[in-house]
């Protein structure tokens, strides 16, 4: 996949004139030359040809034709190469559109892929048109090259490598390099609308591509597009750490490999990362500082913040240590000044200088093949390298020449000096002080002199003057106003820096020459010269797992744990035990009983005297712990995307819901569509990866939805279009969805008998929908009122599968008996109705008429703040209806395990079950009842007596935070005002990738 | 004596309105809870007209049953003051989705004169399942702008507004600037941030209390303006100034505003915060109406249980307080009222404190403890027994709830509900 650049930039282009000689040989002399990032010359010389480096060293042979060039006290380093960049490239605009009703459909004409979020056809070769601004920009930054693309879409297109050192756009150079994301840009087609909606969507375009590969009778720009891209450097722009897991699934499902945009969150899943063989560009903008003075302020930013803010500098360097080939953007850095900032803050939070140099040039070019061509200063390579005054990877330097394959651009003649300071000066036998202050870009000075009157008299005086420099040559003008000079005094000089001393002419105010000297005896102190970044850093890696308030320190090992002496509720034939004791090893219970329990080694005896000890409580409806979305309400049937593919373990509700007992959830998509999309069954496992969260080899589920949501009835006005709008409208969209299911399934078991047929295409909604059909996947139904219940159950008898829960189901009292019969369960809430017109027949007796007419029922939260309680709620069925204690607890625990088809591993204290056990100080069910002790497979992921403890840490640590930030705005760093997100979460009806506050979304 | 357990029974299965024959009331033996933090184990309550006449040990008094119209023996049940739903907008909103059904935000930023009173719906549908808990008051509250309007405290029981007004136009609502403000809309937020215009709002605010001020004090202004007239008791003590605000900020800047207003009675309500300025509080005289119990944390790091244990906190710092439950779904989930003050109690509160959390000092705080709040002589018998502790969702069952000493009915439609398929089952069965 090597491409080479000079191929292309050696065409030969058309003169309008004679052909200009150019000198052949030119030697840079005497210069610091960092050939690679491993190898520093000092003194050296580079021998240019052309556009090539024909050698480089200590001892290099000047041919006597050669131009020499001094570089003596000079840095030159390789050019740096961006490989996230938009340079040149238009601004990506949404297409036109007045109507406010949902666009169902892409607004790009032409033989193009269904939804406009996938251009893969988008070719930033052909689009690129220099842009000498944005040019000159990065090539302030020490840049020689970019790659460039539209940074829209998911599947955007194809990128170009471009060169900064010339505006002919001929030069640009085709790489082989594509780029994707999991964010639909500026299209405003309806779907997708959430995060893994994006993720459906690419999979389904890339099994598009496969299909056409092999038929393609109709032309498709975008998936010819695409299938030429599986073999191209394929980049994955992510906007969070764990969008890399999600896109490393998508590559590893059809053997792709995918590059990564980090985000700059990269360093809290290191561990993760590590055995990936990561290729990543990282940002260089570390979030600022936030103002801290105002301590009500500083009390509101949540840690999680503040914990970034710390962290964010040392990204790279723990990503590089844990082994990932890194690259650094200038992305986002707004001029030369913050981006070489950040540089050195890098390096001082543990980068070293080598491996940052070397994500700046040989990192890159490997990254997409050009280093052949790039990234280093060897001999045969072009000659494209940054002349700098100073090490800028030490200190602020300044660039001064950029060479772009020999061609030599002079930014500054010579560098500024930094002439502030204090300094004496006689003009025309006058004693006059001058100090110089301001930035050395823009310089002030002022003028002091003793006035003495003719009565003799003294006075000080200090005026202000204009003062001027232009590389060595220094300008001063001034009014003064002496005993014998009185007017206008103009001075111009040439500065002599390494003595410190200005010398000249001026002119007096008498209209006479004189020579003037000035000898600097002072330097001017300034706040900026003492940065932060310029300090050596803590570079102690202080992330927590999750990287937030109450995450650990270190993860918790599921060790040994003996209960003794507690009341045990087994939910088995036992029933309560009292006087009983429990143990768990590896993650299991191991047994359950009155007599004598084993006490494995090591174990952790708990006295549970008093106490009461349970299963954990699993939610059947729980949308809490999920990235971008809970909804992909873009269309009716979206059974192909997955809860599963964006389980986001930062979520503070894991660790709330761990207070409240709950160790298990089915986390549900919305119920904004009447087939919404697969669930993920995880554990509440608090600090771990998504990975770990989701409940191993678990059944396979599916939402559905009826009634006002999935019709859209409290949505507005606008959104009256999208099929269905009645509930009549509901029932054909299933038989359709179905129906096409089963043709889709015959045309694959027709191939399967005889597979020399045509591969028929591949469909992820319904492959889903087979699932269902086939029964091996279940479906979980969000139901109000009974004439919708019981017509899905018929559609349900009518195609041979069955429902598996209705959830909500507030009607499920009037059609128990039916709900029986066809062996559907029930999953309700306690006491909820009158938020909506479809639930104001519901009450809270369903539970208990649902549970004596044969129904397996759950109570579940649907509810982040409620999912806290739900041993409460469960004991709202005593309330309303009489139930018993044993089977109102079976509600919240066992029930639900069975709702999940999980109760072969949860639900119970059972030996071989899973070590899911919450330890009680009351009566589960009673006002009274706190968590004492949360487990979750063995591991003690709450417990009163740390959760006080975290407390402490957690004030601790933004404390400690604070005070840096406080240290470092004093330091000169900036600040920014504090942000403070809406507290929100997720509910049934929530639509798009952000979080409700909205009220009645159930 | 009649047989009232009979009455109860029709009352309870058939829902029935009729009128009461009966001004003797003798409640005798239940676990009696006042409501101003004294228990008797075993109480004895007469009540004649409508009004509490005495309590007493119930075992240490002798009965003449004669004297009595009805005797109600209430033997290991527990008795309580209704309880009190402050800061709801029950009553004047019925199903949240409809927008037909929602009367509590009235166009305008400054709506003193805006009035729930004449709103409050007392055939309610979700009244009557909110009254069967045990919460028979309410103060019926407008939401909106920064002065929504005036709210009343209303009891759960009438044949129309007026019957069932309590205190009219108890005080105005006022909704406190946020000092953090922006966050787009739902579906497409922008971070929240320091609000900029927070002085500038806060200024407007000043500015009508100024303006209102300077009006009350005329006797015969020349421009008869409706909003300042319906300021004017905010200034004599005879309206509250109820300030919706919770952030640390916001509450030391109400503080500041009661006292350049001298305002007679101010009240915070929400007021998340408010345990970190518990001796300005005191000191201020400022009570606290404090957020739901049941509520999320607002940032990731502060305590999970937070709001769980406020009202206990409250009551260390001495700072006067009760519950209430505004929110999401705030109409409805006003049944489990008492089961906010049963989090209180687990998470610090005595029990006899959690239940003055939710009748008497909710009372006081709306200035109608005079008559309501506690079981105590003089004051109307509204008041309801329960098989067993009301705050807990175990045995919150009531038994019956008499309002101004009149049985109410314990009857609603999802009771209705429950009886009807319950039957239909029943009738299969067989």
């Amino acid at each position: 996949m090597t491409c080479s650049i000079l191929n292309v930039w050696s065409q030969e282009v058309p003169q309008n004139g004679v052909k200009e000689s150019e000198p052949t040989y030119i030697a840079l002399k005497n210069a610091t030359i960092y050939v690679t990032p491993e190898k520093k010359i000092p003194r050296g010389t580079i021998l240019i040809k052309g556009n090539k480096i024909e050698g480089v060293g200590l001892m290099v042979i000047i041919p006597a034709e050669a131009v020499v060039i001094d570089c003596s006290d000079k840095i030159i380093m390789p050019a740096f190469i961006d490989l996230y960049s938009n340079v040149g490239l238009p601004e990506v605009k949404a297409a036109e559109r007045n109507s406010r009703t949902p666009q169902l459909n892409s607004s790009k004409k032409g033989a193009y892929y269904w939804n406009e979020a996938i251009h893969p056809e988008v070719n930033a070769s052909e689009l690129y048109v220099s842009d000498p601004k944005a040019m000159k920009d990065l090539l302030s930054k020490g840049f020689g090259y970019a790659l460039v693309h539209q940074q829209s879409g998911i599947a955007r297109g194809s990128a170009a490598f471009v060169s900064l050192g010339t505006e002919d756009e001929n030069l640009s150079h085709l790489t082989n390099t594509s780029f994707f994301s999991l964010s639909k840009g500026v299209s405003r087609q309806s779907y997708p609308s959430s995060q893994m909606g994006s993720i459906a969507l690419l999979r389904q375009a890339f099994y598009d591509a496969e299909y056409y590969a092999d038929n393609k009778d109709e032309i498709n720009l975008s998936l010819e597009a695409l299938l030429a891209q599986r073999s191209h450097h394929l980049y994955f722009n992510t906007r969070d750490k764990y969008e890399i897991l999600r896109a490393n699934k998508i590559a590893n499902e059809f053997g792709l490999n995918f590059k990564y945009i980090g985000s700059g969150n990269e360093y809290e899943i290191a561990h993760l990362l590590k055995d990936q063989k990561l290729e990543i560009v990282l940002p260089l903008t570390y979030p600022k500082a936030y103002d801290v003075k105002d301590p009500y302020i500083a009390r509101q930013i949540p840690l999680s913040d503040l914990k970034h803010w710390e962290m964010a500098p040392q990204n790279a360097a723990i990503l590089s240590r844990n082994g990932a080939c890194i690259a650094l953007t200038s992305m986002g850095t707004k001029n030369d000044d913050e981006f070489w900032d950040n540089v050195r803050k890098t390096i001082s939070n543990g980068l070293s200088e080598e491996n940052a140099l070397k994500a700046l040039t040989m990192g890159p070019a490997k990254m997409i093949g050009v280093e052949k061509e790039v990234g280093s200063l060897e001999k045969g390579k072009l000659a494209s390298f940054m002349i700098y005054d100073k090490n800028p990877f030490e200190e602020k330097s300044q660039l001064l020449e950029s060479w772009i394959q020999g061609k030599r651009t002079i930014l500054k003649t010579t560098p500024i000096h930094d002439v502030r300071g204090k300094y004496t000066f006689n003009v025309d036998r006058h004693k006059l002080g001058l100090e110089i202050l301001g930035t050395p870009e823009k310089l002030k000075a002022k003028v002091s002199y003793t006035y003495r009157s003719p009565e003799g008299v003294t006075k000080d005086s200090t005026i202000s003057a204009h003062i001027a420099l232009d590389d060595n040559d220094i300008n001063l003008q001034f009014i003064i106003d002496a005993e014998d000079l009185k007017g206008n005094v103009s001075l111009k000089g040439k500065v002599n820096t390494k003595l410190g001393i200005f010398e000249g002419e001026g002119l007096l105010p008498g209209g006479e020459w004189i020579k003037w000297t000035a000898v600097k005896n002072g330097k001017v102190k300034s706040s900026k010269d003492k940065k932060p970044s310029d300090q050596i850093a803590d570079t102690l890696n202080r992330t927590w797992f999750p990287n937030m308030a109450y995450g650990f320190e270190k993860l918790p090992d599921s060790g040994a744990i003996v209960i003794r002496n507690a009341t045990l509720w087994t939910n088995e034939e036992e029933g309560i035990l009292k006087d009983a004791s429990l143990t768990i090893n590896n993650g299991k219970i191991v047994y359950v009983g009155t007599g004598s329990p084993p006490v494995p080694a090591g174990a952790k005896v708990i006295d549970a005297k008093g106490k009461h000890v349970t299963s954990g409580i699993i939610d059947e409806h729980s949308h809490i712990a999920i990235s971008r979305g809970v909804n992909e309400g873009g269309q009716a049937i979206s059974a192909e995307v997955s809860i599963g593919d964006v389980v986001n373990p930062d979520d503070i509700n894991i660790y709330r819901q761990l207070s409240g007992g709950v160790t298990a959830a089915q986390l549900l998509h919305g119920s904004a569509n009447p087939i919404g999309g697969q669930s993920a069954l995880i554990k509440l496992k608090w600090g771990h990866s998504p990975d770990d969260m989701l409940i191993d080899n678990a059944p396979k589920f599916i939402k559905f939805a009826l009634g006002e949501n999935v019709k859209q009835s409290n949505w507005g006005d606008n959104n009256t279009v999208r099929f269905p709008q009645t509930r009549m409208g509901v029932e054909q969209v299933y038989y359709d969805g179905f129906l096409r299911a089963k043709a889709y399934q015959e045309l694959w078991k027709t191939y399967r008998k005889d597979t020399t047929r045509p591969k028929p295409y591949r469909d992820l909604e319904l492959d889903v929908l087979s699932e269902i059909l086939r029964r091996e996947r279940f479906i979980s139904c969000h139901s109000y009122i009974q004439s919708e219940i019981n017509m899905l159950m018929h559609v349900a008898d009518s195609m041979g599968f069955r429902v598996n829960t209705f959830t909500h189901i507030l009607e499920g009292y009037k059609v128990a008996d039916k709900m029986a019969e066809h062996g559907v369960g029930g999953s309700t809430f306690s006491d909820w109705w009158a938020y909506k017109y479809e639930v104001k027949d519901a009450i809270p007796y369903n539970a208990k008429i649902m549970h004596d007419q044969g129904v397996v029922v759950a109570i579940n939260s649907d509810d982040a703040e409620m999912g806290r309680r739900l041993n409460q709620e469960a004991a709202k069925a005593i309330k309303y209806g009489g139930m018993s204690q044993e089977d109102a607890w079976k509600m919240v625990t066992l029930n639900p395990a069975k709702l999940l088809h999980l109760d072969d591993r949860m639900g119970s204290l059972k030996e071989g079950k899973d070590a899911d056990v919450v330890i009680w100080t009351h009566n589960p069910l009673s006002i009274n009842a706190k968590v004492q002790y949360t487990i979750v497979d063995g591991e003690i992921l709450f417990d009163e007596e740390t959760d006080r403890e975290k407390r402490r840490i957690n004030q601790a640590e933004k404390a400690r935070i604070i005070t840096k930030m406080l240290d470092d705005s004093e330091n000169g760093e900036e600040t920014k005002p504090f942000f403070k997100l809406k507290r929100g979460s997720y509910h049934c009806n929530t639509i798009g990738e952000e979080m409700s506050t909205e009220e009645n979304e159930h | 004596m009649k047989n009232v357990l009979l009455i109860l029974f029709c009352l309870g299965s058939l829902g029935l309105s009729f009128a009461q024959d009966y001004n003797r009331i003798l409640i005798l033996d239940g676990e009696l809870h006042v409501g101003n933090g004294i228990r008797y184990a075993s109480a004895a309550i007469g009540i004649e007209n409508g009004k509490i006449i005495f309590v007493k040990n119930s075992l240490a008094m002798t009965i003449e049953e004669s004297e009595w119209d009805t005797i109600v023996r209430m033997e290991g049940k527990h008795i309580y003051p209704g309880f009190v739903a402050p800061n709801s907008t029950l009553g004047i909103t019925e199903i949240d989705a409809v927008r037909a059904t929602r009367d509590f935000d009235e166009v305008g930023s400054f709506n003193p004169h805006i009035r729930t009173q004449i709103a409050f719906n007392v055939e309610s549908k979700v009244i009557s399942t909110v009254r069967t808990n045990g919460v028979l008051l309410t103060q019926t509250t407008p939401r909106g702008g920064w002065i929504s309007g005036s709210s009343s405290v209303m009891k759960m029981d009438g044949w129309n507004w007026e019957d069932a007004t309590v205190k009219g136009d108890d005080g105005i609502h006022l909704n406190w600037p946020q000092t953090t403000t922006g966050g787009g809309w739902w579906a497409e937020p922008a971070p929240k941030k320091g609000n900029d215009k927070y002085k500038e709002q806060k200024q407007s605010i000043y500015d009508f209390f100024e303006m209102a001020k300077a009006y009350s004090e005329t006797n015969n202004p020349e421009n008869f303006d409706l909003r300042l007239e319906s300021m004017k008791k905010c200034f004599n003590g005879s309206k509250r100034v109820y300030v919706h605000a919770d952030e640390l900020q916001q509450l030391l800047d109400v503080i500041e505003f009661a006292q350049h207003f001298d305002l007679a009675f101010p009240v915070i309500i929400g007021g998340y915060d408010a345990n970190l300025i518990m001796r300005q509080l005191v000191d201020a005289e400022i009570p606290v109406m404090v957020q739901r119990p049941h509520s999320l944390p607002e940032t990731e790091g502060d305590d999970v249980d937070h709001l769980y244990k406020l009202p206990a906190l409250l009551q260390g710092g001495g700072v006067k307080f009760c519950i209430q439950n505004a929110g999401d779904m705030e109409a409805m989930g006003a049944r489990n009222i008492p089961f906010l003050a049963g989090t209180a109690f687990a998470y610090g509160l005595t029990m006899e404190e959690a239940i003055s959390a939710v009748s008497l000092w909710s009372c006081e705080i709306m200035g109608v403890d005079k008559q309501y709040g506690s079981i105590e002589r003089g004051k109307s018998a509204t008041l309801f027994v329960s098989e067993g502790n009301a705050l807990d969702m175990m045995s919150n069952d009531v038994v019956f709830a008499l309002v101004d000493g009149k049985f109410m009915s314990l009857d609603n439609s999802q009771k209705e509900l429950y009886e009807k398929y319950s039957e239909k089952y029943e009738n299969e069965k067989e």
